[in-house]
């Protein structure tokens, strides 16, 4: 009876002092890498005393690490039930729930670790698209280099986009802004006449919107269509006067149809609303060239040059001061923008021939 | 009204053939050249038509080309008086030519100065040389002649680069390339690749010994000191220096202008001289070319055709040696950002004075409307009428899209309007008629004494006008040796000739609307 009071006495007894010990030896096993002994030793310790909420939290994170994920689930939902506010208990689950693909049983054990970017990414996975771009856009602002939280960020937004666009469509089929939708969608297809046909009926139904005319405009340019680019661009400069991208779009145009001075206006005005733009830079340096005002060609290319170092542009920029200046007859001139032409130019062979 | 009727004449048979298989072997759709000549000198232009031959589905080494069966033959159209056509390539023994080859493109030249037009057809694999024999029938004389080349050859031309009165042959290879090396590009759309794929390589000049061959000049030039990937060809003397210069097309990379240093060498200047980018400094995917004076300041230009959202580049000669790049202002922008062009002439077709345009025009892939909806596979070709160096779209009779390749120009019924052959890839070919006008008009043919026979890189004003007499340039082709001028409302001209001797000639109170032939005076 004694002997059996005893035993009993022992067994209660005797766990709690080898669990803290069980519970250590797999810390120490964790440091050292040892992860298969690790989980041995948490399990031990979870065994002898199954009060032991670190003992079942550690566990959980060791298979964490071991990307057991599914194993990991028990023993962090133990460890909670045992102490609900243990350290890294709600963050570890989150994680574990997550990396399974239950992001909605995820979401409140993340928002309790208050885990911005973890939680964003559950947010996105359950659909909860407004509040997961509000969450990834904090979390960006903390990481704003990570490619990871760029991409999901990039992916909700996409998708509250792409929302928003079919409750647009289905609400209000026939809105200008319906068929300017459309017409995008097309126009990303490269399908010329879709596109075409729905941005004329989203001018129709609302000729004043601002950018359909742009929008237009450009699908021409990309389909080298640069007659009615001009014209679908010169009808957004007079719709929106103040704006530099509708000025240098009509200032493109007129370029691709030889109408120099014309264009050169058009990029004049564009580099007064919107200055030290390289790209409008450039192309009044060709404009102004190609119109015979070599004064102003070389002030817009040097301009670019200043802006701009070693880009295609700044190739691009050097090639015509060497054009230039070989016509002016200067040649020791010609020959050091043409030297850095070629320094700049890309090694794949585009512009290089091979010299036997 | 269009300039043109569009159709195919009578007894003019032809079909290319390309044989295009899964594997995407670029050859297949670079093929298709066509000459104007006439090798009977009965006063009529014939055609002679290059066909490709048959791939295998894939090829299996060692590559032969099998060109027994007459449909995979070249062909020799011989023109009737009434206008049709009779194929006489048996007769001429050209049957089964380019046998164990891959056809691509023909250059004409009497290189013999017999007076009868010899054929130089370019292959993948031998190229070969057919010398007239003067009574309808050709002989094979690539072996004597040593002008076999190898390789990749496209695009060939004759022309007197040391003016000593025997034409030279300058032959452009397109790249290193064997069916066993061939890529497929694209990813799921499985197309051709681009030339960048590839290793480039160098061209040739054959130097005419004056004997019945040639000598590999290649090297001791300076033309093969260079490598390419070149497509075509066109010859003129762009700085007045009385030697003829070479303009290469090379598709994919900066474009080559080789000047003639008039001492047997040549130096690529086409950078310094701007005549090789765009504006923009960008490279060209350049495939046919022509080097004649468009806007009749007296100077050759040059133009190459290219890709889409690349624009036909119009190279202006500013004089000085020196050219700028005048495509936007010339309305190709608008003309052309959306075209593919291959052969291409710079002729006037409505005698006006003025040069116009003519390309042939098709994508290189056959499934780019797959991989791009905004552009075409097929085209219809361009035709733009030169308002006083300004183009503008005309109608050329059909708007029929086909594979446009080769272009040759002549006037087919001496009818005093120009006429123009286009090829198809896999197809017919097509004949542009003119249906003329009012303009009046003045054909030059040119009969060499100390020059070569045909007066092969003269320099001809007529009335402010100026040509250089050339069979070359376009793509893969070969035009009519006369040189053809639209003289407007005036009934006479005045005719000034530089003969590549250095002879110079003058004919004042020409009357318009004839074939005029004029001899270069003897040696006093």
């Amino acid at each position: 009876m004694i002997g059996a009071a005893l035993a009993i006495w022992l067994a209660f007894q005797g766990p709690p002092s080898e669990a803290p010990q069980h519970l250590h030896a797999g810390i120490e096993a964790d440091k050292r890498g040892q992860l298969d002994l690790a989980v041995s030793e948490f399990q031990k310790a979870t065994q002898l005393d199954p009060t032991l909420a670190a003992a079942f939290l550690d566990l959980g994170q060791i298979y964490i690490e071991q990307r057991a994920y599914a194993s990991a689930v028990p023993p962090l939902k133990r460890a909670l039930a045992l102490s609900p506010n243990i350290e890294g208990g709600h963050q570890l689950l989150g994680y574990a729930l997550l990396a399974q693909g239950y992001a909605v049983e995820a979401i409140p054990h993340l928002e309790k670790a208050k885990v911005e970017d973890a939680l964003g990414i559950a947010l996105l996975e359950a659909g909860r698209l407004p509040e997961a771009v509000a969450t990834l856009q904090k979390a960006l602002a903390k990481h704003p280099d990570d490619p990871d939280l760029l991409y999901y960020y990039g992916r909700a937004s996409g998708l509250v986009s792409k929302q928003v666009f079919d409750e647009l469509e289905a609400r209000f089929p026939d809105s200008a802004r319906a068929h300017q939708m459309m017409a995008q969608d097309y126009a990303v297809l490269r399908d010329l006449p879709n596109a075409e046909k729905e941005f004329l009926e989203a001018l129709r139904l609302r000729s004043q919107t601002a950018d359909l005319h742009l929008e237009l405009g450009e699908l021409y340019a990309r389909a080298q269509q640069w007659d009615k680019a001009e014209e679908q661009f010169r009808l957004e400069t007079e719709l929106q006067p103040g704006s530099p991208e509708a000025a240098y779009r009509l200032g493109e145009a007129l370029v691709q149809l030889g109408k120099f001075h014309d264009a050169r206006l058009e990029l004049v005005r564009s580099d007064q609303l919107r200055q030290d733009m390289p790209e409008t830079l450039y192309l009044l340096g060709k404009a102004a060239s190609l119109d015979g005002d070599d004064a102003l060609a070389e002030k817009s290319w040097i301009h670019v040059l200043k802006l701009e170092k070693d880009t295609s542009l700044a190739a691009q920029a050097h090639f015509g001061l060497a054009g230039l200046y070989r016509k002016q007859g200067k040649s020791a001139e010609a020959s050091r923008e043409m030297e850095s032409f070629h320094r700049l130019q890309k090694p794949a062979g585009q512009t290089q021939d091979s010299q036997n | 009204m269009p300039i043109f009727d569009a159709k195919l004449p009578r007894g003019l048979d032809f079909t290319h053939l390309n044989s295009p298989t899964r594997q995407k072997y670029l050859i297949e759709t670079m093929g298709g050249g066509v000459a104007l000549l006439d090798y009977n000198n009965d006063g009529l232009l014939d055609i002679f038509l290059v066909n490709s031959g048959r791939l295998t589905d894939p090829m299996r080494g060692p590559e032969l080309f099998d060109r027994s069966a007459s449909q995979y033959w070249n062909r020799l159209y011989r023109q009737n008086p009434d206008g049709s056509f009779t194929d006489v390539t048996k007769a001429a023994g050209l049957a089964n030519a380019g046998d164990g080859n891959y056809g691509m493109g023909v250059a004409v030249g009497d290189y013999d100065n017999d007076g009868y037009p010899d054929l130089y057809v370019t292959n993948y694999g031998r190229n070969t040389l057919y010398h007239n024999n003067g009574d309808g029938t050709f002989t094979d004389v690539t072996t004597k002649a040593g002008v076999a080349a190898g390789g990749w050859s496209c695009s060939a031309g004759f022309f007197d680069y040391d003016n000593d009165g025997h034409l030279d042959l300058f032959v452009t290879r397109y790249m290193e390339w064997d069916t066993q090396h061939s890529k497929i590009c694209g990813g799921e759309w499985q197309t051709y690749c681009p030339p960048a794929e590839f290793p480039s390589t160098t061209n040739i000049l054959y130097r005419n010994r004056g004997d019945g061959t040639f000598e590999d000049a290649s090297l001791r030039s300076g033309i093969g000191s260079i490598k390419g990937r070149s497509l075509g060809v066109s010859f003129a003397d762009y700085d007045d220096d009385g030697f003829t210069d070479i303009f290469v097309a090379n598709d994919g990379m900066r474009q080559f202008l080789f000047h003639n240093n008039g001492n047997g060498t040549f130096r690529e200047c086409g950078l310094e001289a701007g005549a090789s980018l765009t504006a923009d400094g960008k490279p060209l995917s350049g495939m046919g070319t022509v080097f004649q004076d468009y806007d009749n300041d007296g100077r050759p230009d040059i133009l190459v055709t290219v890709l889409p959202r690349e624009v036909y580049a119009l190279f202006h000669n500013d004089g000085g040696g020196l050219f700028s790049y005048r495509s936007l202002e010339s309305g190709l922008g608008l003309l052309s950002a959306a075209s593919s062009g291959w052969g291409v002439g710079l002729e006037d077709f409505d005698n006006d004075g003025w040069k116009d345009l003519f390309v042939a025009q098709s994508h290189v892939l056959d499934n780019v409307e797959g991989i791009d909806p905004m552009l075409r596979y097929k085209q219809p070709p361009l035709l733009a009428l030169n308002h006083k160096g300004r183009f503008e779209r005309a109608d050329p009779g059909t708007e029929t899209p086909i594979a446009g390749r080769g272009a040759a120009f002549g006037d087919l019924n001496n009818d005093g309007w120009m006429d123009a052959v286009v090829t198809s890839l896999g197809g017919k070919p097509l004949v542009f008629f003119n249906h003329g006008g009012s303009g009046h008009w003045l054909s030059v043919a040119l009969r060499g004494t100390q020059s070569n026979r045909d007066g092969i890189g003269a320099r001809v004003r007529v009335n402010g006008q100026t040509r250089f007499v050339t069979t070359a340039g376009s793509y893969i082709s070969a035009s009519d040796k006369r040189l053809h001028f639209g003289l407007g409302p005036a009934e006479t001209a005045k005719v000034e000739i530089r003969w590549p001797s250095g002879a110079r000639q003058v004919l004042d109170e020409v009357k318009a609307n004839q074939f005029l032939e004029v001899r270069e005076p003897e040696k006093s």
